[in-house]
């Protein structure tokens, strides 16, 4: 994952489209272990209800 | 991220209730999205406990969530109320991931059949049965705020990874506390914790660092699922729309232009007399601002009405109106104030000031907003057509 900071648009996107995004990324190829040295955590916290922005 | 990294761990902390009691509905759709996206640990704050805790156990089967907190107990049987931690494998990584709440916590309608008892202690003994059990990495999905969570990784030895929740400000790069690297805050789903535990021998933690993404639109969204909150959405704004139907053929709407001396009116009112300046209004974002919400279905969906119309549930404003006047989109009133004030206002030099646009351009709604910047856009004596296109830059959401 590049670091997105300045770059991005001004957006409000729901914790469920942040899932989305995760879930849709591609597994890898042939069971082999990327990075195997690293844990990644990726986590929401307070979500407070929000699906998507208003518009 | 799955292509770059295959030990991958997906929580989320806990809060994702809604604040307000109209948007309850969300709540069981989230828990179905969070299962279906293979969250593999949720935590819980308070608010979560909204709906009580047979609602919650309901869910929790409905759904298969692994959800978790450790000093959250049931007063009928003395034992944690859900799971107080779980171990997930990941990739050979026996990873224990623990949940805890404040225990000054109100856990509202449960309070008769649940209690909270102080999280340290609890912690510090999960942390011992997830070793014993091989857990080689601790997790803690903590809802007791910023303070009293470095206070706990401080105090109690083990915790590898804390994610931090509860009026949590966010922390763009998190930081070490002792052998603990923690994750701040970013809440309504706009960004997500990206903790990076770094593996030594026998997977056990050697370092770690930490950093919060804002996911904006270059970040592509997967059809499925937005399908899905969209379906959810529009289901949820025809609900509010039905409801207010009905609550407006039960009870005929009140004159509150009569009622109250000071009102709305509308800027059919105001464009009578400033032509040009009417003119010039129609050629803004401003003038189009209710589009963005029927294009979305989101015309009766409350928190978002407000921004998009004149004076919501005000004096003679969007849903309080008897005059038959329109007051949909952001009109000459949202920055100038109430019509009916209109000698005052004009009686000495007053100028639109930052603070009229801060109500509804805030952190969250518009996270790139500038008011030097974007005020000639709306400025009287420009046209928007005459000024660069705001292009891809959405001012608002």
């Amino acid at each position: 994952m590049k670091p997105l900071g300045s770059k991005l648009l001004a957006c409000s996107v729901a914790a469920l489209l942040t899932w989305l995004v995760l879930a849709g990324a591609s597994a890898p190829k042939s069971g082999a272990s990327l990075q195997p040295t690293k844990l990644i955590i990726l986590s929401t916290t307070d979500v407070k209800g929000k699906t998507s922005p208003c518009g | 991220m799955r292509a770059q990294y295959s030990n991958l761990l997906l929580v989320d902390n806990g809060g994702f209730f809604p604040e307000d009691d109209i948007h309850l509905p969300v709540s069981g759709f989230l828990m179905d999205a969070m299962k279906l996206v293979g969250t593999d640990a949720v935590g819980l704050g308070d608010r979560d406990l909204k709906l009580g805790l047979a609602w919650l156990r309901g869910e929790i089967k409905h759904t298969g969530l692994n959800v978790v907190c450790a000093n959250l107990y049931d007063k009928a049987t003395k034992k944690p109320a859900v799971l107080p931690y779980v171990i997930k494998n990941v990739n050979g990584i026996k990873v224990g991931i623990i949940g805890v709440m404040s225990d000054k916590s109100d856990v509202g309608p449960a309070r008769d059949s649940l209690y909270l008892v102080e999280p340290s202690a609890v912690v510090k003994s999960a942390v011992a049965e997830l070793r014993k059990k091989g857990a080689t990495v601790i997790v803690l999905l903590s809802q007791l705020g910023k303070i009293e969570s470095e206070d706990l990784v401080t105090a109690v030895d083990g915790v590898d990874a804390l994610i931090v929740g509860r009026n949590v400000p966010l922390i763009q790069t998190g930081r070490m506390i002792k052998n603990t690297i923690a994750c701040y805050g970013g809440e309504q789903g706009q960004y997500v914790g990206r903790t990076i535990v770094n593996l030594g021998p026998k997977n056990k933690m050697t370092s770690g660092e930490n950093e919060m993404f804002i996911l904006g639109p270059e970040i592509p969204e997967k059809k499925e699922m937005a399908d899905l909150v969209r379906a959810w959405e529009d289901g949820f704004n025809a609900m509010m729309s039905r409801k207010e139907k009905e609550q407006a053929a039960t009870a005929s709407l009140s004159d509150s232009t009569r009622n109250a001396p000071d009102h709305y009116l509308g800027a059919d009112m105001c464009i009578r007399c400033h032509v040009a300046e009417g003119e010039q209004w129609k050629t803004t974002h401003h003038a189009r601002a209710w589009a963005t919400l029927t294009d979305r279905h989101k015309d009766s969906t409350p928190e978002c009405i407000s921004c998009h119309v004149v004076g919501y549930k005000q004096p003679g404003g969007y849903g309080m109106n008897s005059t038959g006047a329109v007051m949909t989109n952001v009109q000459c009133e949202n920055c100038h104030g109430m019509g009916t004030r209109h000698d005052a206002f004009a009686a000495v030099d007053q100028k639109v000031s930052e603070t009229a646009c801060l109500s509804c351009h805030t952190a969250s709604t518009s996270p790139d907003f500038n008011f030097a910047k974007f005020k000639p856009y709306i400025d009287h004596a420009h046209k928007e057509s005459e000024l660069p296109p705001l292009s891809s830059k959405t001012p608002m959401k």
